[in-house]
Parts: C-alpha cells; sequence; structure tokens
C-alpha cells in the first residue's frame, strides 16, 4: 500500500444530471483502513459520491484518486474496489458459493482455488455451512452477508457499501453494524459506508462525512460531529437539536450575546466572525436543555434559560421528553433520561428550559 | 375460569361460527369451468383427431374402421422428407427471431427509462393491428423476382439478375416466419427479463463480467423460462400455421400446416387426421426430450 497518499482522495468531484446538481465540488480524503461514513438524507448526494467512487457513475468533472492513482476513467472491476449493494443485489440463480466464486472465476483462478477461497470468506462473514443454498432461502441479513463475503473475497482494498442495512429491520440492523465494524477491524481495509441512518453511522464510524445538497456539509469523529456541530445542518440532522434564530445583541471578546424571542442568552463566540445586529442559528441537544416550572425565582439574566409555556410530554420508555413553546411557537424539547413519578406540569402553564455553560452553539448562516 | 368484569366486552351477543356466503361456496366451483372447457374443446377434439386418423377414407368423408393408410400416405411420400425440412426451418426461424428479438428485449429492459418500456414494447403490438393474411402477402411485392429488394439491389449496381431465391422457397418462408414471430420473442423476453434485477448488470460491472458471460451466466439463465416459452411458440406455429407456406412457400417448402390443409383440400380427411396426430406425436416428443435433457421444471422456476 502506498504510504504516501491516502487511500481515497476525490477532488472537485461534480456531478451534473442535466440541469441537477448531485453533486458540487466535493473533496475527500480517506485514510487507509479507516471505517469512513457517507451520511446525509436521501437525495443529498452520498450514494452518487459512493457509486462515483466505485466507477458506476463519471464524475462530471473533478477525479478520483485511489491508492495514489487517478481512476476517474477506470471501469469499476479495474478499480481497487468492491461493491455491496442495497439489499437483493444476489444472484438468484446461484447457490451462495457460486455468488461469492462468480467474480474470482471470472478472473479465470482455478476452480479449487476459487472454491476454497470462497469457502473461507463465507466463514469469515459467519455463513459457514450455507454454501449449496440459495440466495431466496436466506433471511436479509444473510443475503447481506453473502454480498460482503462476494466482494470481499475480490481482494480489492476499498469497500463501498451502499445502504447495506436499509432492508433490515431495527434489530438486526443494530446487530448487523457491530458485526460490520468488527469485520472491517479483521480484515483492516478501508470501508466506505453510505447510509441515512445516524445511529448506524455512529455505530461503524471512524469518520463521518455529512452530506447533503450535493455538497459535503461537515465531516469529523462521530464523537465531534455529535458534540460540536459546526455547522446548523449539522445539528439538525445529527442528534436532536433543539434550534434557534436570533438576533446578535452584543460581541464582547468570546461572548455573543443573542436576542431570542426577546430574551438574551449568552454563548460562546467560537472565533466565529458575527457582528451586531446579524442574524444567526443556535442548537442545543435536547438531552443538554432541562424543564423547570417557572416559579420566579429564576431569571434570564445569566443567559442560560429561556421562559416558555408548558405543551406537554412524551413518554419513550427510555427517555422522557418535555415540549416548551417559546412565545415566537418555536418548540424546545427537553430530553430527561430515567423514570419519574412525578405528575407533568398543566399543560399551558409557565415553564423554564434552561442549561449549563458551553451547551449551547453558535452557528452563522 | 372466572370471567373479567372489566374488560368492556360483556353484554355482548355470543360469537357465532363464521357461514361461508352463497358467492364464497360457489367460488371454489369457478376454476372447474375453464378445465371443463379445456376438455370438451381441446382434449376431446384432440383424442378424435387420433381416432379419425385411422379411419377409411371415402369420397367426400370417411367411416369408421381401422387402416393406417392415411400414415402409410404419409410416410412413404415426400410429404415426410416436407415435414421433416419444415422442423428445420422452423427451427431456424426460432434462432433468427431469437437474435433479432431478445437484444431489441435487453434493451428495452436495460436502456430505456421504465414509464417509457411500455411503449416502446407497445410499437411491437402495432403490426398485430393487420391481418396476417395482408402482411404475408405484402411481402410478395418485397421479395418477388421484380421486387423492391431485387429492384434496389440491381439499380445499385450490387446485381445483375434478380435473386430468386428471396421467395417461393424455404427463405421465403423463414423471413415470412420471423416477421410474423418476432414480437412474440421481444415480448417473452420482455416479459422474461422481468427476472432478471436490473442491479445485477451493476453488479456484473462490479465483478468484471464482459457481455459475453454477463449474458451466458445470468441473462439466459433468468430469462430461460421467457425465451423457452417463446422459442416453443414460434416453433410449434412454423410447423403448424399454413398461411405462411401457402403464400410465400412453393414446390417443398412446405410445412405441417399446410401439408394437412392440402389434404383437407382433396377431401382426403383421414390423411389431415394423421398429419395433426403427427404434429402432436412430434412435439410432444420433442418436449419429453427437452425435458429429459433439461429438466424443464427447473427452467420454468429458475428461482427454486
Amino acid at each position: 500500500m502506498n504510504a504516501i497518499h491516502p487511500t481515497v482522495q476525490v477532488r472537485q468531484l461534480s456531478k451534473n444530471y442535466g440541469s441537477v446538481q448531485a453533486l458540487k465540488n466535493v473533496d475527500l480524503s480517506i485514510a487507509a483502513g479507516e471505517y469512513f461514513v457517507l451520511l446525509g438524507p436521501s437525495g443529498g448526494g452520498k450514494t452518487t459520491l459512493l457509486r462515483t467512487i466505485g466507477g458506476f457513475h463519471k464524475p462530471s468533472s473533478g477525479q478520483v484518486w485511489l491508492n495514489g492513482q487517478e481512476v476517474s476513467h477506470l471501469p469499476p472491476d479495474k478499480r481497487p474496489t468492491a461493491m455491496v449493494f442495497q439489499a437483493y443485489a444476489l444472484f438468484p440463480h446461484m447457490s451462495v458459493l457460486g455468488n461469492v466464486g462468480y467474480g474470482l472465476s471470472l478472473a479465470k483462478l482455478p476452480k479449487a482455488e476459487v472454491r476454497d477461497k470462497s469457502i473461507a470468506m463465507l466463514e469469515m462473514v459467519g455463513l459457514k455451512g450455507y454454501e449449496d443454498r440459495r440466495p431466496h432461502e436466506l433471511s436479509g441479513g444473510q443475503q447481506q452477508r453473502v454480498q460482503l463475503a462476494r466482494a470481499l473475497v475480490l481482494d480489492r482494498n476499498i469497500l463501498l457499501l451502499d445502504e447495506p442495512l436499509a432492508a433490515l429491520d431495527a434489530q438486526l440492523r443494530k446487530d448487523m453494524c457491530l458485526e460490520l465494524k468488527h469485520l472491517q477491524e479483521k480484515v483492516g481495509i478501508t470501508f466506505i459506508h453510505v447510509t441515512h441512518n445516524q445511529e448506524e453511522a455512529m455505530t461503524v464510524a471512524d469518520r463521518i462525512a455529512l452530506i447533503a445538497n450535493g455538497e459535503l456539509v461537515e465531516q469529523g469523529a462521530a464523537r465531534d460531529i455529535y458534540r460540536t456541530p459546526e455547522r446548523r445542518f449539522t445539528a439538525s440532522f445529527v442528534g436532536e437539536n433543539n434550534l434557534l434564530s436570533g438576533t446578535v445583541a452584543s460581541v464582547e471578546g468570546d461572548t455573543v450575546t443573542v436576542q431570542v424571542c426577546g430574551q438574551p442568552l449568552s454563548v460562546d463566540r467560537r472565533d466565529l466572525p458575527v457582528s451586531t445586529g446579524a442574524t444567526v442559528a443556535l442548537s442545543i441537544r435536547s438531552e443538554l436543555v432541562e424543564m423547570v416550572p417557572e416559579d420566579g425565582s429564576a431569571s434570564s439574566a445569566d443567559g442560560l434559560s429561556l421562559a416558555g409555556t408548558y405543551t406537554e410530554s412524551v413518554y419513550l420508555g427510555l427517555t422522557l421528553s418535555h415540549r416548551v413553546a417559546l412565545s415566537d411557537g418555536t418548540q424546545i424539547v427537553s430530553r430527561v433520561v430515567g423514570e419519574s413519578d412525578a405528575p407533568p406540569p398543566v399543560a399551558g402553564s409557565a415553564a423554564r428550559v434552561r442549561w449549563k455553560p458551553g451547551a449551547l452553539r453558535l452557528h452563522i448562516n | 375460569m372466572t370471567a373479567p368484569t372489566d374488560n368492556g366486552l360483556d353484554g355482548l351477543p355470543p360469537v357465532e361460527p363464521y357461514r361461508p356466503t352463497l358467492r364464497e361456496r360457489m367460488s371454489g366451483w369457478a376454476f372447474w369451468v375453464p378445465i371443463v372447457f379445456m376438455v370438451l374443446f381441446f382434449a376431446l377434439p384432440m383424442a378424435l383427431t387420433v381416432v379419425f386418423s385411422v379411419f377409411e377414407r371415402t369420397m367426400f368423408w370417411m367411416e369408421p374402421g381401422f387402416t393406417l393408410a392415411a400414415y402409410e400416405n404419409f410416410f412413404f411420400s415426400a410429404r415426410l422428407e416436407n415435414f421433416l425440412s419444415s422442423m428445420g426451418y422452423s427451427l431456424i426461424s426460432v434462432v433468427v427471431s431469437f437474435c433479432l428479438g431478445f437484444p431489441i428485449a435487453v434493451f428495452v429492459r436495460k436502456s430505456v427509462p421504465q414509464a417509457a418500456q411500455h411503449r416502446v414494447v407497445l410499437l411491437f403490438i402495432l403490426p398485430f393491428m393487420v391481418s396476417e393474411i395482408i402482411r404475408i402477402f405484402a411481402l410478395r411485392p418485397v421479395l418477388q423476382r421484380n421486387g423492391l429488394v431485387n429492384e434496389t439491389l440491381i439499380n445499385l449496381g450490387l446485381i445483375d439478375e434478380p435473386v430468386t431465391a428471396l421467395i417461393y422457397t424455404h427463405t421465403g418462408v423463414v423471413i415470412g416466419e420471423v416477421l410474423s414471430f418476432m414480437p412474440f420473442i421481444v415480448f417473452a423476453g420482455f416479459l422474461a427479463m422481468e427476472a432478471v434485477p436490473k442491479f445485477i448488470f451493476e453488479v456484473c460491472d462490479d465483478l468484471g463480467a464482459g457481455p459475453v458471460r454477463r449474458f451466458t451466466d445470468v441473462i439466459l439463465p433468468l430469462a430461460a423460462p421467457g425465451i423457452f416459452a417463446g422459442a416453443v411458440f414460434i416453433f410449434v406455429n412454423g410447423i403448424g400455421v399454413a398461411l405462411i407456406p401457402n403464400i410465400l412457400g412453393g414446390p417443398g417448402a412446405v410445412n405441417g400446416g399446410l401439408i394437412a390443409t392440402q389434404a383437407i383440400t382433396a377431401l382426403d380427411f383421414p390423411l389431415a387426421m394423421a398429419v395433426s396426430a403427427i404434429m402432436m406425436a412430434t412435439l410432444m416428443g420433442l418436449l419429453y426430450i427437452g425435458h429429459r435433457l433439461f429438466d424443464l421444471t427447473k427452467i420454468l422456476a429458475p428461482m427454486n
């Protein structure tokens, strides 16, 4: 492997379908052996990016470099990539072993070698003993394992996974996520995984790139993306963030005071270029918000709370979400873990949401 | 068991066993209607064909009896030779229709946008809006000695003498059969390609299966039931439809259907019945051999 170059480099990549821009000047670099996730809403361009890396789409402009080589003109089978498609992408008329070995037999490997390698790979994905089954005899999860084996057996050093778990039910998806992660650690090659499910992304990823509207919005470690989103869009897509908009009232050193519904909130400037009078966005994760009944003792003076009207509580088992409406109608959600037998406040009563210093984040548009 | 009193179901009338309605009870019998129809109008007449074929020939009809004269008449004359060659040429029609029609089906499935696919296939129905006899007859001015093809080739200076092999020969019959039956391969292929998921082409791209391997390893096995159905249809019609060799054929260029028709014209009904029986037996024999060789049930259910 080339130590100088990252395994995957995407440079100024654009893809147009007629007048629709599916990808806009995307730059991306993925290191060898990394588990990289492209996360984003449907139609955001993440699958287009993956398929362009895999060679299924030709870029309109820009380049794809794999293992230090420019591959934009190469077909999928000439690239060091192998693809795991969305569900049901097995050859229905071939046995499991036939599916896994087909790529190798196309490469004209001796039959015995094809067989040995395929069986070894099936064992790796936990399907030992399923060699002679047909795809329709397998569950959705097993079919995706066969696809994994079929791709991994090709011995290419980048595995592309296009929503590999989208068709599985929730519990199975969770189990498969962990298995994928462990499999990647075992084989040690680069995985690039496309999903719209943030829990899936956070389970498997070393790093996550958020893709929306054809742009790479933000990238970073799962923990950073979740805890310290840079962009407003990231905050809206990852985790359960409350989003507020307000006007900058004053900037003093590192502290910005933002006026939201007529109440001052103080927030860290994070070196962002803000000026008084500008409209900005604020985000705060719902689990960092605490709701207390308004009893007149608290005030907005410290800039760490907002007064509003309690509307309802939603019980979700693990968590309980309280909703508080601000005077302009914005709903603030406060998520609490743990059972409480205390009766909820009366709907329509005055309430206050508050948080610790540093919980609120500033975003400029 | 103590009856719960707080489930809100008390005071309702007891649950009656379910009684199917008259319509539900009758619906089971509906499936027998097509069977009765097929027995009455297909199985019975076919059996009678065999019975009539051994009847004695009379001047205008036939009378009960047992004679193999009709079969002797068939097997010890040019009819057998003509029949066998018509089978050969039907096979050629099947192959030509397949080579021309199946790529169209693959192309429509693969490259035409989903919404437009059925409209494109509809184009292949259009020729059927014109009566077959007219379609076939319209080939005469195209293929004959001073027809469109020959005139064009002579005017272009490509040939000096008109090609006479295009019509009133087996070639003419094959051209007519391909014209008539190719759309069926397009239909059958189009439906068969439904069994070939679109993603498979991408999987093939990824694994590096070229066009030939893709066709032999993936498309052909998956589309086999449709291809087989289309091929049998063309072969049977190639042997049986008298119309095409009647208009485009000539001496020796006949088929089973035309031999039977000619026998009817000659008021030799036992011979016509014998030819029908032989055609039927031949097809059943071929199907049996095909089944022994390829296991047709497997071809018809490739997913299992």
